[in-house]
């Protein structure tokens, strides 16, 4: 079997192609998949300068919080 | 004997280093100057006085933030290296496995006992991991003498220092983005990797419109035998979206690599990179 | 193992083209052998089987390993030259050894630069502005640095000057082969080499013609000048092949006894060339 799968270049692509659409071909099947873009979120393209603003508060929102985290573990008001 | 494995494969992405100097190193050199020119022309052609309001205006607004928060709003000033590193990656993978055989020199290499998958992983190794790490020293560079015009620019015009240093610190930082970004992508484009090896390992002549042909073909008969267009959806899925190609933030990597269609893309990605490891036996 | 090279029924087609029709071969350790036949013959394919670089069925056995099976293992005792200019255009020379050097753990890198030492060929140069001599020279120096037991040369002299040629045989006899390594050499250039060899292989249209050792090769074929009044004697006895020489007629006899040959002329042992040729043109009795 292995013979006439790597007899020649010829052969070997169609088997390796067969392979490679059939695992595709299945999967989509079984998940459904559709067209359609994946979208990771990124901020950075929807840029205004505000946002530089937004940035900075957003940095000192987050220190505040982390104190008032230490404050509620060591149950000190 | 593992460190001889790790020295032959060091000497493997040497290999390709030295064999495509051009597309590692030669071509971001040129883009960097084009960039350098290009920038030093449109200085011309500006007021100085408002080149250094410009400065004073982006010190102002960077205030406070720290140079990651910064790196990412620079990153884009790469994006002639990545559409360069693109094209670069394309012509390197369908050729690298041609031209050997083409040339014959491929008689020598398979006389070394170097096996046929140390080869073809080292092509893959050599793109998606070494070939970014010049074009960000060259980015790098091209920093550096940008800094350099700035400051001098900024000393003459009485322009806060430490603001234009504040800015190559986060020029810095975003190399780190770019690097990663560069090598995600690489794991995120597996599949496109593995097709183009696998046509460049398979072609007598032509390869890289038998990758082009191919895959043209392939979606028609998927389409034709099953009444699906996975194929299709996927290619779609993979280039539709500038976002996949860019990480600004180092939270997000782990979730862009390891989630399930970039690690189905490296399954289906490793059958073809199979299919170009047993075609290399093919040596006419 | 007292054979280095074991391969029986090696069969390659391309297409309906057939290159290896079922060739059964087997080379002693430590031999020089030749593999002679024409163009077309098989050699290059056979050769190639050897070193993994060409798949055939068959059973094939070298340095005992199935060159099929790991090739690159197998390039640890086996070396190969081809024809001139296989070398990576693009490499300098000094890169070309340090690669080697780095991949092949028994590659001696004072050997290859001592030999290397006694030729004009320059470190910082490329391959593609060595001349072709140059380039056999680096090959050879580069191989013969490497502690292999196995060395496969196809047509390594093909268009060298003679200076060249002589010297790589030279160097081969003197530097590389020490007894115990084994060289298969594929040539045209019978002649160059005929001296050099102690096993003779003759390859035609993809099958084995003679397979065996300089020394019984003297025992089993014969070369007679035969007397005007000889040659209905000799025409009797089958001859495998007949020219003219010098106004008499020449006779190859194969596995005839030279006693029987005695009476019709002079005796001498065919030279590979005439073998080769005699061979080739083989008369087919029937």
């Amino acid at each position: 079997m292995k013979d006439l799968l790597l007899r020649n270049r010829y052969t070997l692509l169609v088997v390796t192609l067969i392979v490679y659409m059939g695992v595709l071909v299945t999967e989509g099947m079984i998940t459904g998949r559709e067209a359609r873009g994946i979208e990771f979120e990124n901020p950075y393209f929807d840029f205004n300068s505000a946002d530089f603003e937004g940035i900075r508060e957003r940095r000192s929102d987050n220190e505040n919080e982390n104190i008032r985290v230490e404050f509620d573990d060591t149950g000190d008001v | 004997m593992g460190k001889f494995a790790v020295l032959q494969f060091y000497a493997l992405l040497k290999r390709e280093v030295l064999e495509h100097r051009n597309i590692f190193i030669g071509a971001p050199v040129v883009v960097a100057l084009l960039l350098l020119v290009a920038a030093t022309w449109v200085a011309t052609q500006i007021d100085q006085s408002d080149l250094a309001e410009g400065l004073r205006f982006v010190s102002v607004l960077f205030d406070g933030l720290s140079p990651f928060d910064i790196a990412p709003f620079i990153m884009l000033l790469a994006i002639p290296f990545y559409l360069t590193l693109y094209v670069c990656s394309v012509i390197y993978l369908i050729n690298t496995l041609y031209q050997d055989r083409k040339e014959m020199s491929v008689l020598f290499w398979q006389s070394m006992p170097v096996s046929n998958l140390q080869t073809v992983l080292s092509k893959i190794v050599a793109i998606v991991l070494v070939a970014p790490i010049f074009y960000v020293l060259i980015i790098f560079g091209m920093y550096l003498v940008a800094m350099v015009w700035l400051t001098v620019l900024g000393i003459s015009n009485d322009v806060d220092l430490v603001g234009i240093g504040y800015l190559f610190l986060a020029a810095t930082a975003s190399l780190v983005l770019i690097y990663i970004s560069a090598v995600v992508t690489g794991i995120w484009l597996l599949p496109s990797i593995g097709w183009l090896l696998l046509f460049s390992a398979f072609a007598k002549k032509t390869p890289l419109l038998w990758a082009g042909g191919v895959f043209i073909l392939v979606g028609f008969l998927e389409d034709f035998i099953f009444g699906t267009q996975f194929l299709a959806n996927w290619v779609a899925s993979r280039t539709s979206d500038p976002n996949q190609y860019l990480i600004f933030e180092f939270q997000s990597v782990f979730e862009r690599v390891f989630n399930y269609d970039t690690l189905f893309g490296v399954v289906v990605g490793s059958i073809l990179v199979a299919g170009a490891v047993f075609m290399r036996r093919f040596t006419d | 193992m007292s054979n280095i090279v074991e391969a029986k029924s090696l069969t390659k087609n391309y297409g309906s083209f057939t290159a290896l029709d079922g060739v059964d071969l087997t080379i002693p350790r430590g031999a020089i052998s030749g593999l002679i036949g024409p163009n077309g013959a098989g050699k290059t394919t056979t050769l190639k089987a050897l070193i993994g670089l060409c798949d055939v069925d068959g059973e094939l056995s070298v340095a005992g390993r199935d060159p099929r099976i790991a090739r690159h293992k197998l390039m640890e005792d086996v070396c190969f030259i081809a024809d001139v200019g296989i070398l990576p255009k693009w490499i300098k020379v000094s890169q070309l050894i340090d690669y080697v050097e780095a991949v092949h753990h028994r590659f001696d890198r004072k050997k290859a630069e001592k030999f290397l030492s006694t030729t004009d060929i320059p470190a910082n140069k490329r391959i593609k502005d060595l001349s072709k001599g140059m380039v056999t020279q680096l090959h050879l120096a580069l191989v013969m640095a490497i502690d292999v037991q196995l060395l496969v040369l196809d047509e390594p002299t093909l268009g060298l000057d003679i200076i060249y040629r002589k010297e790589f045989y030279d160097r081969l006899l003197n530097d590389f082969y020490d007894g115990n390594r084994t060289i298969i050499i594929s040539t045209h250039q019978v002649e160059e080499i005929e001296a050099l060899l102690s096993h003779l292989v003759f390859i035609n249209k993809g099958k084995i013609v003679i397979d065996s050792s300089m020394s019984d090769l003297s025992e089993i074929y014969t070369e007679v000048l035969v007397d005007a009044d000889k040659v209905a004697q000799a025409d009797a006895l089958l001859p495998l092949y007949v020219r003219k020489l010098l106004g008499k007629k020449s006779y190859t006899f194969e596995s005839v006894p030279r006693e029987q040959l005695k009476t019709l002329g002079e005796l001498h042992t065919p030279s590979v060339a005439d073998l080769f040729v005699a061979k080739l043109k083989e008369k087919k009795h029937g």
